[in-house]
């Protein structure tokens, strides 16, 4: 089964045209604030970096809001730094901002213009996460934890990530199956 | 009794008649599948909180109609929580839903997907076509370009 799931990640890799890849190197890209002015990933990261895309009307990831708030403030603290990225074209800047705001995030939410971030990540739903290390590889892939319902997570899936990569300890589940909302990508002419 | 009094216990009486979806897992999909040999199946993986599956699903109520009689079957398995259970039942009942319908419930949400596709994500809406051996023909992941499911279904019936 798990060499099925591989050569499943290498078909859905090559038919999707992902760039970055678990255990791979992410090069720069660009982003924009919610003002529109581009940023460079570059000047975000850190030593240990997380980049989740999240949406505005998704249910699940608005679920997840208070969740992400909180591993905000409890790693941030440690050094790690957090780039929220919007990549839905259904969901415009302004909408973004509004958002953030009503929900109090304490980080800052960017917009992905043409998804094309989320095309170099291959991610397909919000929320979903990448983890990063100081040398920019990927070393978690996946959902933040394993309900929907607060109530009943078993396992906090980001957070045991994050916390094996500051132990400097191997991952015991480097990619797990992300779920929500699929993300609202522009139509590409065929 | 006052209006509002009626309309809660209408409301009430209405959501009781709904049908449950019944609980799905890995080995009730395959005993599903295997039931429904000698048909081309198609499952809607679906969840009252995913808009596109909102919009997908009586449209493929729709071509289940259209193609019945030639023996196309539609299965819908709602992938919501307990939680919105009712409200999944609601939604099949307005629509007309022909049935038979499940919910994911399952132990192992990942063992789950990979036992239907290990290419899927797990995204929602995902659909996944089975000719009438019960092999699967496709899988759509994401929002479905109709036109290229019903040309798919028409070439297996």
């Amino acid at each position: 089964m798990k060499r099925l799931s591989l050569l499943g990640l290498a078909v859905v890799t090559f038919l999707s045209g992902q760039e970055f890849k678990l255990g791979g190197k992410a090069g720069d890209f660009t982003i924009q604030d919610v003002k529109g002015k581009p940023v460079q990933f570059s000047a975000l990261k850190g030593d240990l970096t997380v980049i989740t895309f999240i949406a505005t009307k998704c249910p699940i990831s608005n679920d997840y809001n208070g969740r992400m708030t909180a591993l905000y403030n409890d790693y941030a603290p440690k050094g790690v730094k957090f780039v929220f990225i919007n990549s839905n074209n259904t969901e415009p800047a302004a909408e973004v901002e509004t958002h953030a705001k009503q929900n109090g995030f304490p980080f800052q939410v960017y917009k992905d213009d043409k998804n094309l971030v989320a095309d170099r990540f291959g991610a397909q739903v919000t929320p979903e996460s990448f983890v990063l290390d100081k040398a920019g590889v990927i070393r978690y892939h996946g959902s933040i934890d394993d309900s929907q319902v607060l109530a009943r997570v078993r396992v906090e899936r980001l957070r045991k990530a994050l916390d094996s990569v500051l132990a400097g300890q191997p991952l015991e589940s480097p990619q797990t199956k992300a779920f929500g909302c699929t993300i609202k990508r522009v139509k590409k002419a065929s | 009794m006052t209006p509002r009094s009626w309309l809660f216990l209408f409301c009430a009486v209405s959501l009781l008649g709904q049908p449950r979806p019944s609980p799905l897992d890995e080995s009730a999909f395959q005993k599903v599948l295997a039931a429904h040999k000698g048909q081309v199946v198609l499952f809607d993986f679906w969840a009252t909180w995913c808009e596109p599956c909102r919009v997908e699903l009586p449209l493929l109520i729709r071509l289940e109609a259209k193609y019945r009689s030639r023996g196309l079957k539609l299965i819908t398995v709602s992938c919501d929580e307990p939680e919105q259970e009712l409200d999944a039942a609601k939604f099949l009942g307005q629509h007309q839903a022909p049935g038979p319908a499940y919910i994911k419930r399952v132990k192992d949400d990942e063992r789950f997907i990979d036992s239907i596709d290990p290419q899927w994500s797990g995204a929602l809406p995902a659909l996944f076509l089975y000719d009438r051996q019960g092999r699967k023909v496709k899988s759509y992941i994401g929002e479905t370009d109709l036109a290229a499911l019903e040309a798919a279904i028409r070439k297996l019936l």
